[in-house]
């Protein structure tokens, strides 16, 4: 049984067809980076494996669970599956401790004393253990995404997913983002990015995934894909942004 | 029988207050919990729950306090319900104020950012954690400045609680006004004694949310 398990999924919002029959599965361990114009349906493909996005038709599965079944409880599938977006979404009243504590403290029960202890533990495996008394305002952009990274680690999740998680940084702070997102492929992590870090791309994913009008145009092993496009249209996007 | 309008008479004034101050709490408290509620019913998923929401709003503030006032207090003992002035200025105000604190706090929750319900949701938050954890402390601080505001309109309009019989503040001034024929002076007192009511909440307010503030 793969870990994540796409089947011809359908999104739609109103007349518009984001998502036009995807199908895709990641095994365990796998890193997939997922590329494409803005408005090819990456991120809400992305969204659509936590249940963030509701579907229309096809089916999610994450580790046989059907994520699309109305009886499914969300809840407990998304403390196996993190996300982390492109504008950090840390919550701006909370420390950086209580950003990390809050979901193991009421969703996991974790105790207090022990949740500082988890807060300092991932805050080290992203390089900001000094920072866990600060508040989200005054941390840098890429402060505040590794935070957001640390905040999804503590969930112990098998799957973490990344929502363009660099764009919204400044070229100067992208470099330690991606550098903790290495850290995490050589743990081990299974990952699906969505990103327009092509290098990125081609040194860390498995696989890369080219999405076009709402499907997976073309996918393959990075280096093979990204260095010898099957389609004129990768090939025309990667001249695009490789420019 | 004209009598001078003389410290007593302030004093009864003053008395007078403490009607005005507990009408104004029921009013609030009730008001808070029907305003709580309906706010929640607005930002509600479920549409028609909204649409409760959304037609309680607007009726409740399509009508006049008074008219509420009159249709609790009258109205039902004219149908055989007798109804305390309490218990009909209770639900009068609870109704009113509720509308308008409900659609204050939805106007707070609305501007908490959808993404900060996501990021609870995709950490397995349910709703209800969602809400106390990450919505409604973030609202709470944007809520202050117009809640209080509204509290200082809800203690001036506790005068028209008088139509069923309440001597609370303005009533009394009228009565006193009646023997002393002073009503420049006695209105004056009157409208000072309210001041004193409602600036000292507007103080407050304005600490509240700066200190709200550095505390995130």
């Amino acid at each position: 049984m793969s870990l994540v398990e796409l089947k011809d999924v359908v999104k739609r919002y109103g007349q518009n067809q984001v998502l036009n029959g995807v199908s895709l599965t990641v095994e365990k361990g796998e890193i997939i980076a997922i590329i494409g114009r803005s408005g090819s349906g990456k991120s809400t493909m992305l969204r659509c494996v936590n249940g963030l996005e509701p579907i229309q038709g096809g089916s999610v599965s994450f580790e046989g669970t059907k994520v699309n079944d109305p009886n499914t409880d969300l809840r407990k599938l998304r403390q196996h599956v993190g996300i982390v977006f492109q504008s950090f979404n840390l919550f701006p009243h909370l420390s950086v401790e209580k950003n990390i504590t809050l979901a193991p403290k009421v969703v996991k029960g974790v105790a207090p004393a022990e949740a500082r202890a988890l807060a300092e533990s991932v805050l080290r495996k992203v390089g900001l253990a000094e920072k866990i008394d600060a508040y989200p305002d005054q941390l840098s952009g890429g402060q505040q995404q590794r935070v957001a990274i640390a905040r999804s680690l503590a969930m112990q999740p098998t799957l973490m997913l990344f929502d363009e998680i660099t764009s919204a940084l400044d070229p100067e702070l992208v470099g330690e983002v991606l550098k903790t997102l290495e850290e995490m492929a050589r743990d081990g992590m299974t990952m699906m990015l969505v990103t327009h870090e092509i290098g990125f791309a081609r040194r860390v994913a498995n696989r890369v995934v080219f999405m076009h009008h709402g499907k997976i145009w073309e996918q393959g092993p990075a280096a093979e894909t990204l260095g010898k496009p099957a389609t004129p249209e990768l090939e025309t996007f990667l001249s695009a942004v490789l420019h | 029988m004209i009598r001078d309008f003389t410290l007593n008479d302030v004093l009864y004034l003053v008395a007078a207050m403490r009607w005005t101050l507990a009408l104004t709490a029921i009013a609030f408290i009730g008001g808070g919990i029907v305003g709580l509620s309906v706010a929640l019913l607005r930002v509600s998923a479920m549409a028609p729950l909204r649409w409760i929401g959304t037609v309680y709003v607007h009726v409740v503030q399509g009508t006049p306090l008074l008219a509420w006032l009159f249709v609790f207090f009258f109205g039902l003992s004219i149908v055989g319900v007798e109804v305390s002035p309490w218990i009909a200025a209770a639900a009068a105000y609870s109704i009113y104020a509720g509308a308008f604190l409900g659609e204050i706090w939805r106007g707070c929750l609305q501007a908490i950012p959808k993404t900060q319900w996501e990021a609870g949701a995709s950490l397995g938050l349910g709703i209800g954690a969602q809400l106390r954890c990450i919505i409604i402390p973030q609202a709470v601080r944007l809520g202050i400045p117009p809640t209080v505001g509204f509290l200082v309109q809800l203690i001036k309009n506790t005068s028209l609680a008088a139509v069923i019989g309440f001597v609370e503040l303005t009533r009394e001034g009228q009565l006193t006004t009646a023997v002393t024929f002073r009503p420049f002076t006695v209105y004056l007192t009157v409208a000072a004694l309210y001041f004193a009511l409602c600036f000292p909440l507007t103080q407050v307010s304005r600490r509240l949310e700066r200190r709200l503030h550095v505390a995130r």
